[in-house]
């Protein structure tokens, strides 16, 4: 267990985030941000395993059921998100969400 | 005799019987029309009052001064320390006295015949259900207003009857003048009322909480409860609050019985129906103002301040009103102003001390005073103008009438051995008497002889114009001809009251109501030399008015000169009512427009300045809101970052800086 | 003992409820449902023989008394703490009177009417409500609760500006509601009272050193004042009126001002009564300049609805007048005004209305002489504006003589002030039946038709009950003493 660095494996989540981060406020295709989301989200599901598996206790437990939960959640995302992007799709004819700005009125 | 006190049980009948008459031709009164039931439903209320407020009367002269007394709790609320501490308790109740007894008489019978009398008066008029549905309800308020028990619940009646009339004055209300007239009368007597109901709080208030009222305070404020008068027990500590109450009941009165300065209401009120005018505006409502004095007078006394108050209005309103009648060419309005200058000599009469004497002229005046009315009525029936100019010849086509008019004119200007000779006779006799202890009446005693003459003249003018001389000035005028018998009949009875109603003063019984100083009047070397002079003067006015009008022509007063400026200043009314629409229109009016430019542009105007400040601030804020996902999402991390930045940096920053110290 | 009150409350939510799921039907379920709680009402009257009375220690006890835990965490303790005294069972009478005859007023409402309804029903659930929480928070849920319906009530079915007048009344009454609140916690917190109930408020509240009360009673006074509404934050009233449906309008003067009133008498004159007697003078003050403004105002207004709502000022400056004399007559006289007022200008209301839709505008100098074409109209214009100037035997008399007396034994002769205004009162109402009423016809339609039957019914409720406690107010008074103010210390 010990052969993991604590540090390193927070440097990979942290870029994870980032790189999502990057991509939520950049892309403008629909599709690509929804994987951008999917990337962040990761990265959090990424921090709960490391950190149940350091604590070595009986919290290690409840870290691990909602880094599934958020495996979940990331499904059900996309699965909306998917859904979205068809509507919105054959509302307007394209994804690009720069476009899709019914709420500013 | 003992048989008739059970009467007395149930003078609550009286208001009842005109109240159940007011609810069936208000409500039913519509789909009667065609039957004109609903005048002789009213006929028959006013019928009812009349044998019950007559039983009544008969069986408090039977008993005198005995009180019979009904009430039931209006409104109570317990005590609080500091204030009240006895709790108030207001009660509704009946009280049969002798004052409420002679004027039971006087408002039952005058309202019966005038009832019956517009039978036939407005049989030609449109609204008929309302009119006597208004002046049933009126005489049910009226004889409540006499049967009344305590203050609150006058007031309350004398509310209902000044509403009545404001009704009735407005009755024919399409004309604005009717309209406008009904608004006034209730404006300015509205002043008076408030003022009186401030009078009202000081008697409460004062005798509330301790002295010898505090028992008057729990019975609920009755008059029948105590020593009368109260004044008589009260320390000179209070005697400054009671002289003012005392004023405002003065105030008061002089808003209903019309004197000065509240008198302008009453000869517009003469845009009513005339029997209207009889009854509300001559024999019965504007008798309260001196009712009420009367009944403050005995109960709670007046101070020797609100005394000279009263005489002076009193004295200075007999004279001010008759010389506005002198050169008045509407019959009515003559008889208006006249009324003003009989309820000026009652006034005075109560100012004086000697109440009773005034109550006993309020008695003769209300018959002399309704069949003078009435009989003007008739007049207008017949020729259907109120112009004295246009009158004229009326004696021999309305015989009746005619006579009628002629014996109300020479009660009204105190012709010897007519009941207003009596009573008005008594009131001179019983004011000069009053001089030697008070001089400053003098001057108000003179203008009361004063009056006398112009009494005369003024009456005898209206009736020379109206029935003297060959035929009409304007022969437009339709052939005259008297009235139905319904029309006919209250004349000839009222007649009789007029020029014999002032001598059932020397009936025993009926003198026990009228208990009190100078009542009946006696005949003494003073007393009759004063009603010589008094004749003098009565004498002089018929014949001046005789000299003047007898043959039946209007003297013209050449334009321009001195004698036509008095009278422009007299038809002018001194320019009272000019000055009250100027207070009213001008004054009170302009303020409120102004203050209501205020609250627009002022008041709201800061409200909506600052909500206009809002709205810009949040037009410039939405611009942030492009609705672009990203753009949402970048706020977002930017607020985390910043968030972040405060905690980590600024804040230990803060703290290692500032806070160790 | 059955939860007399709660089955009450829960057959209001019900026909509430059920009226805006009965579609077309809407009426009868409102009507049924208004009915039942009229009935229920007058047998709590009936059933109030006799006011609980003071525990030891001069607390105050309630009738028909609940009280159940709600939300419990750590020292926070909210009951559903429920109860009325005599004062609260009048308002309540109050509202199911106002509650019918809104309903039959709007019988033909065809604009959405389960919605419509509904709302009504819905306002008068929350005034229920607050007339009988005796909880702070439970109070100021309910107290909110009657804003949304009437937001939506004056926003979606008022006159041309109603947005803007139902914005400006959500937003005045909003930000006094958490003046409010902030001062209710607050009294909560530094009488260290265990719970938000008021039993428990009760005792610490009355012993707070008087510079605690006074600051406390200034936020409730403006808080509440705000509804009464007090000069000079009163404006958004006359826009609020002029915007408002009838029914709106009708609920708003008759039910929403008292909210105030009784929120001013039960929350602060009660809780705080040394903060009270120290600010009597502001409230004396602002009384006399409700009193004053609004009558003067009103004499310039033309619009009937205007002019009837600067009235309403006129006379819950009389309430306040009267609230801020603090004897039992005093508070008394506001409880027996507010009634007197509830009914008055509700039936105002109704004849504005009934006057905009027979002849298609309230401008008073736009119209005249319609008394021979509408007589029962003109009836109710009457007896409404002579009940609102104050005639005797009617109802607002026997209260503002009970208002007037006791401010005159307590002010002296300050009180001829409010006295005189009542001239200007009596004038505006008399002007306004001169130009209507009376006078050559003006700007009656060829086919105009008198009052609806509905119409008419509603009014002739109201104008029965003004008559009826107009000839005998013990049968409120009694009910009303029932209550502390007739022991307090």
């Amino acid at each position: 267990m010990s052969a993991f660095s604590p540090a390193g494996l927070l440097a990979l989540s942290g870029g994870l985030l980032a790189i999502g981060l990057f991509g939520i406020l950049t892309r403008r295709n629909f599709i690509l941000l929804l994987i951008s989301v999917e990337i962040a989200i990761n990265a959090a599901v990424l921090n709960f395993v490391y950190f149940a598996a350091f604590s070595g206790s009986a919290s290690a437990l409840s870290g691990q059921a909602i880094a599934v939960v958020l495996i979940g959640l990331a499904a059900t995302e996309v699965a909306v998100g998917l859904a979205i992007v068809l509507a919105l799709n054959r509302l307007r004819g394209s994804i690009n969400v720069a476009e899709a700005n019914a709420l500013k009125s | 005799m003992t048989g008739l006190s059970f009467a007395l049980d149930y003078a609550w009948l009286v208001p009842l019987s005109t109240l159940v008459a007011f609810v069936i031709v208000g409500l039913a009164g519509n789909r009667l029309k065609r039957l004109e039931w609903g005048g002789w439903v009213a006929v028959a209320g006013a019928f009812v009052a009349m044998v019950v407020g007559l039983l009544v009367a008969a069986a408090e002269m039977m008993g005198p001064g005995t009180y019979t007394d009904q009430s039931f709790t209006w409104l109570s609320v317990p005590g609080s320390p500091g204030t009240f501490p006895n709790g108030v308790n207001l009660v509704m109740g009946v009280l049969v006295d002798p004052l409420s007894a002679l004027m039971l008489i006087v408002v039952t019978v005058v309202g019966f015949l005038v009832m019956l009398y517009s039978i036939g008066y407005m049989h030609h008029d449109r609204g008929l259900p309302r009119y006597y549905a208004e002046l049933s309800l009126f005489l049910t308020a009226m004889n409540g207003l006499v049967l009344s028990d305590n203050l609150l619940e006058f007031f309350l009646f004398w509310e209902l009857v000044g509403v009545c009339s404001y009704f009735l004055i407005g009755f024919y209300y399409e004309k604005p003048s009717a309209a406008s007239a009904a608004k006034e009368a209730f404006l300015v007597t509205r002043v008076g009322d408030v003022l009186f109901l401030l009078g009202i709080f000081l008697y409460f208030a004062t005798f509330a909480t301790s002295g010898p009222g505090a028992g008057w305070a729990a019975s609920g404020f009755k008059f029948a409860n105590g020593t009368q008068p109260f004044l008589a027990g009260i320390s000179g500590g209070n005697s400054t609050t009671l002289t003012i109450a005392g004023l405002l009941m003065l105030a008061g009165a002089a808003g209903k019985s019309a004197q000065f300065p509240l008198h302008v209401w009453l000869p517009d009120a003469m845009e009513g129906p005339t029997t209207v005018s009889a009854l509300i505006h001559a024999a019965t409502m504007v008798a309260a103002g001196v009712y009420l004095l009367a009944v403050t007078s005995i109960f709670l006394g007046f101070t020797a301040t609100d005394q000279l108050a009263i005489v002076a209005i009193g004295g200075f309103t007999c004279f001010f009103a008759a010389t506005m009648a002198v050169v008045n060419t509407d019959i009515k309005r003559v008889i208006a102003y006249s009324t003003i200058s009989q309820l000026g000599y009652m006034v005075l009469a109560v100012g004086a001390g000697v109440t009773m004497v005034g109550m006993y002229h309020l008695f003769t005046h209300a018959f002399f005073k309704a069949l003078l009315f009435l009989a003007a009525g008739s007049v207008i029936h017949a020729v259907g103008t109120q112009d004295l100019r246009k009158m004229g010849g009326l004696w021999k086509k309305l015989p009746i009438t005619g006579l009628a008019f002629l014996f109300g004119a020479l009660s009204l200007s105190g012709f010897p051995f007519t009941s207003g000779f009596l009573s008005k006779d008594d009131i001179l006799g019983s004011v000069l008497a009053a001089t030697s202890a008070h001089p400053l009446y003098w001057p108000f005693f003179l203008l009361a002889l004063l009056t006398v003459f112009l009494t005369a003249y003024y009456i005898f003018r209206a009736f020379f114009l109206a029935f003297g001389g060959p035929a009409p000035r304007d022969p437009a005028l339709p052939e005259a001809h008297e009235g139905p018998w319904v029309m006919r009949l209250p004349l000839i009875v009222l007649s009789a009251l007029a020029l014999g109603a002032g001598w059932l003063a020397f009936y025993p019984p009926f003198a026990s109501l009228l208990a009190g100083g100078g009542v009946p009047p006696s005949f003494s070397a003073t007393d009759l030399a004063l009603s010589a002079v008094s004749f003098g003067l009565v004498l002089g006015g018929i014949g001046l008015a005789y000299a003047l009008f007898g043959n039946g022509r209007m003297v013209e007063v050449p334009a321009g000169s001195a004698a036509d400026r008095v009278r422009s200043v007299l038809l002018n009314r001194y320019y009272f009512k000019a000055g009250y629409d100027w207070i009213g229109l001008r004054a009170v009016y302009g303020f409120s427009r102004a203050a209501d430019f205020v609250e627009r542009y002022v008041i709201d105007g800061t409200i909506r300045g600052i909500e206009r400040a809002f709205a810009r601030g949040s037009d410039q804020l939405r611009k942030v809101q492009t609705g672009i996902v990203s753009d949402y999402a970048a706020y977002v991390i930017g607020g985390l970052v910043g968030f972040l930045l405060l905690l980590l940096v600024v804040a230990p920053w803060i703290v290692a800086h500032l806070g160790g110290s | 003992m059955a939860p007399i009150l709660s089955i009450v409350l829960a057959t209001l939510l019900v026909s509430t409820l059920a009226t805006f799921f009965a579609g077309k039907r809407a009426r009868y379920v409102a009507l049924a449902g208004s009915l039942v709680f009229l009935v229920e009402v007058l047998g709590l009257i009936a059933g109030f023989s006799q006011w609980a009375g003071f525990a030891s220690g001069h607390l105050p006890l309630y009738n028909d008394y609940e009280s159940y835990s709600w939300i419990s965490i750590a020292w926070l303790h909210v009951n559903y703490t429920i109860g009325i005294d005599g004062i609260s069972l009048i308002f309540i009478l109050l509202t199911a009177i106002l509650q019918v005859a809104t309903v039959v007023y709007s019988w033909e409402e065809s604009k959405r009417p389960a919605e419509w309804f509904g709302l009504v029903l819905l306002t008068c659930l929350g005034c229920f409500g607050v007339f009988v929480a005796l909880d702070i928070l439970l109070f100021f849920l309910f107290w909110e609760a009657v804003l949304i319906p009437m937001f939506f009530l004056i926003g979606f079915w008022g006159g041309p500006n109603r947005r803007y007048a139902a914005l400006k009344f959500f937003v005045y009454t909003h930000v006094a509601s958490i003046v409010m609140l902030v001062s209710l916690l607050a009294l909560a917190f530094y009488s260290g009272a265990s719970s938000f109930d008021f039993e428990s408020l009760y005792g610490p509240a009355r012993t707070l050193m008087p510079v605690t009360q006074v600051v406390l009673f200034f936020g409730l006074f403006f808080g509440f004042g705000v509804k009464f509404p007090i000069v000079p934050f009163h404006t958004w009233l006359p826009d609020a009126h002029v915007e408002a449906p009838t029914g709106g309008s009708v609920l708003l003067a008759g039910l929403l001002l008292k909210l105030g009133g009784y929120g001013l008498i039960r929350w602060a004159v009660e809780l705080l009564p040394t903060g009270a007697s120290d600010l009597a003078p502001l409230l004396y003050a602002v009384a006399f300049a409700s009193i004053i403004w609004g009558a003067v105002i009103a004499l310039a207004q033309r619009d009937l609805k205007r002019m009837v709502a600067y009235s309403s000022i006129n006379h819950m400056g009389i309430v306040l007048l009267a609230i801020a004399v603090g004897s039992s007559l005093g508070i008394t006289a506001a409880v027996l005004l507010m009634f007197a007022h509830g009914i008055v200008s509700a039936l105002l209301f109704m004849v504005s209305g009934s006057v905009h839709h027979t002849f298609g505008t309230r401008d008073v100098s736009g119209i005249g002489g319609i008394t021979p074409r509408t007589p029962a109209l003109s009836t109710m214009v009457m007896v409404g504006s002579l009940a609102s100037l104050g005639l005797p035997a009617l109802i607002s008399f026997p209260a503002e003589f009970a208002a007037f007396l006791a401010a005159w034994d307590r002010i002296g002769y300050w009180v001829v002030v409010p006295l005189v205004v009542l001239v200007v009162t009596a004038a505006f109402y008399l002007w306004m039946m001169q130009r209507v009423l009376f006078g050559p016809e003006k700007g009656v339609p060829p086919t105009v038709h008198d009052l609806p039957r509905f119409e008419l019914l509603g009014m002739a409720m109201l104008a029965g009950a003004t008559i009826l406690f107009g000839i005998l107010p013990e049968l409120l008074v009694h009910v009303i003493v029932a209550s502390p103010i007739a022991g307090w210390p």
